[in-house]
């Protein structure tokens, strides 16, 4: 089913292409690169490892592996309208329906054989608690090898030490599986791919600060997180280039992602994963645009490609949902100041007890800088108890109020 | 250090190294999630968490602690915990904290990391105080230490005998005022509860049942569970006796490598564990129930916990594969809801007779 959902995507998608060159935008090239990986993910010809969400994937891409956190899975299966029998499944197995939805669709789908049998498992205690058991759940079920990777909180030396040593035992874990050494030579042309990446990304997300910008609700949505998965291939780099070039040419054309763009908003953590109509909403009916994702940002600098296990550890450490909240905050209000964000919208994804824990703290950070949250109650996943009606009087509330008050960051 | 000598630093997980505390001359205190203060920290962090971080927080917030209280250490044990550190220096700007970041697993690397975060507690615990804290005084606390959990071992028998004078509820009070007593006091205290006992017939009270979970200090709880029938004869709870294991200290120029080393591979919570043995925990709780002669389990979680509530299947799938019936409760570090897990209770009970 699912082999057959992303087969028929990247064919669907490069027909179109194909077809008429002009639709070519970057949100459509970005699903074609993210497709391939789900079509090689259940293609059954190459080695396979399920990881958590802060895996160095492009070490993983330099090894030969098709690497992808579990999650990318239960967004897939929420996306396409087919969660909620895996979400049942998982529960009718004794899961909790409390706990994370990202995780129970997963479980739900390894359960009723619709995830691939990985050669392995590679997880990391970053960004959740919940993430990490559900890869041991996983490990158990499939009956394969587990890896732990350890992300410490803070970045000392000491700390990226200790994880530049676990990723090292990590290349002879996955050499010992795969029966092949890491080449130095596709390490180096890994990273040179991620540090290319990295450095077209960091001049997209510059240019989406502009306001008007040329981001909006859909273009660049999930895209921080899962993006992670392209790096270390020259897939990245290309869909990086395509985004910097469209934008760089909508601002030269003074082109925006929505018309009359009016209000700035920022979402943090999870975006809701199934159709919805909210975003149709803020952007139609109050010209309210989605300008950035708290993970669009590069908070790591480029790897030395001499020393790359240090520069791996130091980026896993480095993204904001690790460690203490203040930093996160702290990141927060950075971001809000960089985009001119007139207010963000927290979905405070149910049963994700790592972000929606922190949710007064943000809330009260954000407000410190002027800008208001609106915190939702909403699972990200699980659409059997979205209330829609209720999510769009709130909006409409929240639009409502900032559109009568001025900008935080007006001189 | 006299001015500090009897200050508290507080602490709420199991995996806490108290010895270290109280070698710097504090008062090790577990805050415990046991407080009649109204529910409020919903509203810094978010109803969905466990309970245990919210009551702890909501006594940070209605300043139901001791005053001699002045810093806290949280282990980076779960998200939940992690939020709680957040939300508690925002609440009381005013007290020392620290976070000690705990692996997961219990590799060499893992065992050198966590001991150099155990001498940076012990660092930072001689500038709270003012003093530095020698490697003998550390052997020392640790040798008390031991001796406790040699004791809390001893009236754990006692309690499996039937032989403990206030059964489970009184062996849950004497492990919560460990967590909170100076050591020496608790020693003493502990040292008179076995000579009270220890001459006590043995005797069989109920139904065999070993008890596993998270989070249960209130000793009602135990007398509620025996109660319905139970002779409880052995448990595994943070709260309980995988408070206290014993830790090694033969070597004082590698003390923090031992004690981590001991920490990351004692008993484990469920958010520890041992990556070439998936879903150990569900062994483990077979094994120490098969151990202790028991005919039956019941596995007592918190609502909202994931490292418990994600790895509980597990166990549920494991334990079909045996002849022990098991019995899974979820509760909310109350017992306000546990007229309806009593009569669940009084089932199981009535199945395993």
């Amino acid at each position: 089913m699912m082999k057959q959902y992303f087969d028929d995507l990247v064919n669907g998608i490069e027909a179109k292409l194909k077809e008429d060159p002009g639709s070519m935008s970057p949100r459509k090239i970005y699903a074609l690169e993210v497709a391939k990986i789900g079509r090689r993910l259940y293609g059954g010809e190459e080695r396979v490892a399920w990881c958590g969400v802060t895996a160095p994937f492009d070490l993983l891409a330099a090894m030969g592996i098709t690497s992808c956190f579990v999650e990318f899975i239960g967004a897939m299966l929420a996306s396409t309208g087919m969660v909620s029998e895996f979400l049942a499944e998982a529960e009718q197995a004794g899961f909790a329906g409390d706990t994370c939805a990202y995780h129970k669709s997963v479980l739900g789908a390894a359960r009723k054989g619709l995830m691939p049998v990985p050669d392995f498992l590679i997880a990391t205690s970053c960004p959740c608690t919940g993430g990490l058991a559900v890869m041991e759940t996983l490990a158990r079920h499939f009956q394969k090898d587990l890896f732990v990777l350890n992300i410490p909180q803070e970045e000392t030396q000491q700390s990226v030490q200790y994880l530049a040593d676990q990723i090292r035992d990590m290349v002879n874990f996955v050499s010992n599986h795969t029966g092949e050494a890491l080449s130095e030579d596709r390490l180096r042309e890994a990273i040179a791919h991620t540090n290319k990446a990295r450095e077209i990304m960091v001049d997209v997300y510059k240019m989406a600060m502009n306001v008007p910008s040329p981001a909006n609700g859909r273009l660049l949505g999930n895209f921080g997180i899962v993006v992670a998965l392209l790096l270390g291939t020259k897939a990245a780099v290309d869909v990086a280039t395509v985004y910097r070039d469209s934008f760089k040419e909508m601002l030269e054309k003074g082109i925006s992602g929505i018309p009359d763009e009016r209000i700035r908003l920022l979402w943090i953590q999870n975006r809701i994963q199934f159709k919805n109509p909210l975003i149709d909403i803020l952007e139609t009916q109050y010209n309210a645009s989605i300008v950035s994702d708290e993970l669009n940002d590069i908070t790591w600098d480029p790897i030395d490609p001499d020393d790359p296990y240090i520069g791996l550890a130091r980026r896993a450490i480095s993204i904001p949902f690790n460690g203490q909240g203040s930093r996160r905050i702290k990141h927060l209000q950075q971001m809000a100041k960089d985009y001119k964000i007139d207010g963000a919208i927290n979905p405070c994804h149910w049963g994700c007890r790592q972000g929606s824990g922190a949710r007064g703290l943000i809330s009260k950070g954000l407000g410190e800088v002027g800008v208001p949250v609106l915190n939702l109650e909403v699972d990200c996943i699980d659409s059997r108890n979205f209330a829609e009606g209720q999510l769009k009087t709130r909006l409409e509330a929240f639009t409502e109020m900032l559109d009568h008050r001025s900008s935080p960051w007006e001189a | 250090m006299t001015d500090m000598k009897k200050q508290r630093i507080g602490f709420t997980c199991a995996y806490t190294p108290i010895a270290i505390v109280d070698a710097a001359g504090f008062v090790p205190y577990r805050v415990l999630p046991v407080t009649d203060v109204p529910d409020q920290a919903g509203r810094i962090l978010h109803d969905n968490l466990c309970p245990h971080v919210k009551r702890v927080l909501d006594r940070a917030l209605e300043n139901d602690l001791p005053e001699d209280l002045t810093g806290m250490i949280f282990m980076n044990s779960c998200d939940a915990m992690r939020r709680l550190a957040d939300a508690w220096m925002t609440v009381r700007p005013e007290d020392h904290v620290m976070i000690l970041d705990l692996p997961t697993t219990g590799g060499r690397t893992d065992i050198a990391f966590f001991a150099k975060e155990l001498e940076r507690l012990s660092h930072t615990l001689a500038a709270w105080s003012g003093n530095p804290i020698a490697a003998d005084q550390i052997a020392r606390s640790v040798e008390q230490y031991n001796q406790i959990a040699d004791n809390i071992r001893t009236l754990n028998e006692f309690l499996a005998q039937g032989k403990l004078k206030g059964s489970g509820k009184r062996l849950q009070e004497l492990i919560n005022q460990a967590t909170s007593a100076p050591f020496a006091d608790s020693l003493t205290l502990l040292d008179a509860e076995i000579r009270n006992n220890q001459l006590n017939p043995a005797r069989q009270n109920g139904i065999p049942v070993f008890l596993f979970g998270n989070v249960m200090p209130d000793p009602d709880f135990f007398s509620l569970i025996e109660d319905c029938g139970v002779q409880i004869v052995g448990n595994d709870f943070c709260t309980s006796t995988r408070m206290f294991e014993n830790l090694p200290c033969t070597d004082k120029e590698t003390l923090f490598t031992e004690i981590s080393g001991q920490l990351l591979n004692k008993p484990p919570c469920a958010r520890t564990f041992d990556p070439a043995r998936p879903g150990k925990i569900a062994d483990d709780v077979i094994q120490r129930a098969k151990s202790l002669g028991a005919q039956g389990i019941i596995g007592h979680s918190l609502k909202f916990c994931d490292p418990y509530l994600a790895r509980l299947p597990m166990v549920r799938d494991a334990v079909q594969g045996t002849d022990i019936p098991l019995l899974l409760l979820e509760g909310d570090c109350t017992l306000r809801s546990f007229g309806q897990q009593r009569t669940r209770i009084e089932a199981f009970v009535e199945m395993l007779r």
